[in-house]
């Protein structure tokens, strides 16, 4: 049986024009090979300093 | 291949021999990432958006350089009516890839290119999340109004249709839910909000039919003009059911229609009929009184023509006439007389001048006892050939000349002849004359024999010479 109240909290408004600089900005662009340079390079500093 | 790392060259090798790095995992990743781009374009060929936007999503996860993928997904978040993510998306792989970017370059055009169409779904979002407020407010009406605007205007937004679709189970309008699921379906088909939705109303609709879960007091309503009208099951159902009354006005309909016709439409198709037939009998004998006219007229005019010509007849027999009395004329004086009788009886008389006629008859009293002769022998040759009719013509053409010829025989063959052919009347009138003329001569009295006895029945044999 479908909740309406719980239903409708899973609709969220649009992003409007106007929001999609800032939606752009906001985006977390991370991805796996950017956790790969940072564990390399967190790896080579590692073994410079000892 | 460059090292992800130092950028040195690295070839096919699995570690950077510059700087130590993975250059395997860095692979791996890469190759990781186009495993799940081509799970995504797999499912947008057949329509499961939701499915190919979360693998997409995934792939760039993994890769975020994989400029087909975020092209996709721009298409696809496109493709279900959430405009301004797909711009971002393509704004977003045009900046990681700037060069050799033909599609988002092309994509972004488009947009660029129709300003109105920005404006336009930019207004169609708005109202999408105006009516998301209007429905957090319980404004469940005005939410309803707006979405069906929204779905007019951009018909591809799959969560306004949703969001529709809830509002509608929500109001128990399940059959509208399932129309605008269905809508839905077809533009994201597995999208699991949708698919849970459509389930829910398809069970809803079983026990709504089944009547389970009727109340007794169920409503229905219904658009008639501005109005809406609300009514209960049994009020419609008894509205509905109209069968019984429509046919007792049927009926009623019919008995009214046959004594109309009955008591005002036959005398009216009677009296019609016999005014008309009076019509057509005195247009009829209109008709016949002009005919007789007409026809009395072309009796005068044949009568006309008839004495034209006669007359033109007669002015044609004029030459003749003359070339026969000449003929008859030469024929005498040669001594012929036989041949000047043929000729003049030829001849009219009555078309002659006046010394034409002269002539006519000085000659024909001259030759009058041949011609007699002639009628009186070819009268005895057709009496003897038992030829009555012939033989009369030519004893009265005798007897008209002379009726005492031969002594009265021509006279009394002629009564001999009415005799034969039963004529008894002439006959006698014949026999009386001879007997006036004649009455001691074999003719005399053989007609007395016949008038006495009134024995019109004897043979001419018996009578003797």
């Amino acid at each position: 049986m479908i909740d309406f109240e719980e239903e409708l909290k899973k609709f969220e408004p649009a992003i409007e024009v106007e929001q999609a600089e800032a939606d752009i900005k906001a985006r977390d662009l991370t991805d796996l090979t950017d956790l790969l340079v940072n564990i390399s390079s967190q790896q080579n500093a590692t073994a410079t300093t000892k | 291949m460059q090292c992800f790392m130092c950028g040195a060259e690295v070839g096919n090798e699995k570690v950077c021999y510059n700087c130590g790095a993975d250059i395997l995992l860095y692979k791996q990743i890469v190759y990781t990432s186009y495993v799940f781009y081509n799970q995504g374009l797999e499912k947008a060929k057949v329509h499961d958006l939701s499915g190919a936007i979360e693998a997409l999503k995934t792939s760039l996860q993994y890769y975020k350089y994989n400029t087909r993928a975020r092209n996709l997904l721009g298409l696809c978040y496109y493709q279900v009516g959430d405009t301004v993510r797909a711009i971002n998306e393509w704004v977003l792989s045009k900046n990681l890839q700037e060069e050799d970017n033909p599609t988002a370059d092309r994509y972004l055009a488009e947009i660029e290119n129709d300003p109105g169409l920005l404006t336009k779904l930019n207004s169609t979002i708005k109202k999408y999340n105006q009516a998301i407020e209007y429905c957090k407010a319980g404004s469940r009406d005005l939410a309803m109004i707006q979405l069906k605007k929204v779905i007019s205007q951009n018909p591809n937004l799959v969560k306004a249709h949703q969001l529709l679709a809830l509002l509608y189970i929500q109001d128990e309008k399940y059959a509208d839910a399932r129309k605008v699921l269905s809508a839905a379906a077809k533009i994201d088909s597995n999208n699991t909000t949708t698919i849970r939705y459509i389930h829910e109303v398809k069970e809803l609709l079983k026990e709504q039919n089944t009547g389970k879960r009727r109340k007794k007091n169920d409503v229905f309503t219904f658009n008639d003009g501005n109005d809406t009208v609300i009514m209960n099951e049994h009020a419609l159902r008894s509205m509905l059911d109209t069968t019984k009354t429509s046919l007792i006005n049927i009926v009623l309909g019919l008995v009214v229609g046959l004594l109309i016709c009955f008591f005002l439409i036959v005398p009216t198709v009677k009296d019609n009929m016999a005014e008309g037939n009076t019509d057509t009998i005195l247009a009829l004998n209109e008709n016949l009184s002009e005919e007789r006219d007409k026809n009395q007229e072309l009796q005068e005019e044949i009568d006309k023509l008839k004495s034209s010509l006669s007359a033109y007849d007669e002015t044609q027999d004029i030459p003749t006439s003359y070339e026969n009395l000449l003929a008859a004329q030469n024929a005498h004086a040669a001594g012929d007389d036989a041949a000047a009788a043929e000729s003049i009886q030829l001849v009219s008389k009555e078309v002659l001048g006046t010394a034409g006629k002269t002539a006519y008859d000085s000659l024909y009293t001259t030759l009058a006892p041949t011609i007699i002769q002639g009628y009186y022998e070819d009268g005895n040759t057709f009496y003897g050939d038992e030829n009555y009719e012939s033989a009369i013509v030519n004893f009265q053409t005798v007897v008209d000349i002379d009726e005492k010829y031969n002594n009265g025989a021509a006279l009394f063959l002629l009564g001999d002849c009415y005799r034969l052919t039963g004529d008894s009347a002439k006959a006698l009138e014949c026999f009386n004359k001879v007997v006036e003329l004649y009455p001691g001569n074999q003719w005399g009295r053989q007609a007395k024999v016949y008038i006495a006895a009134d024995d019109t029945e004897l043979s001419a044999t018996e009578v003797g010479d």
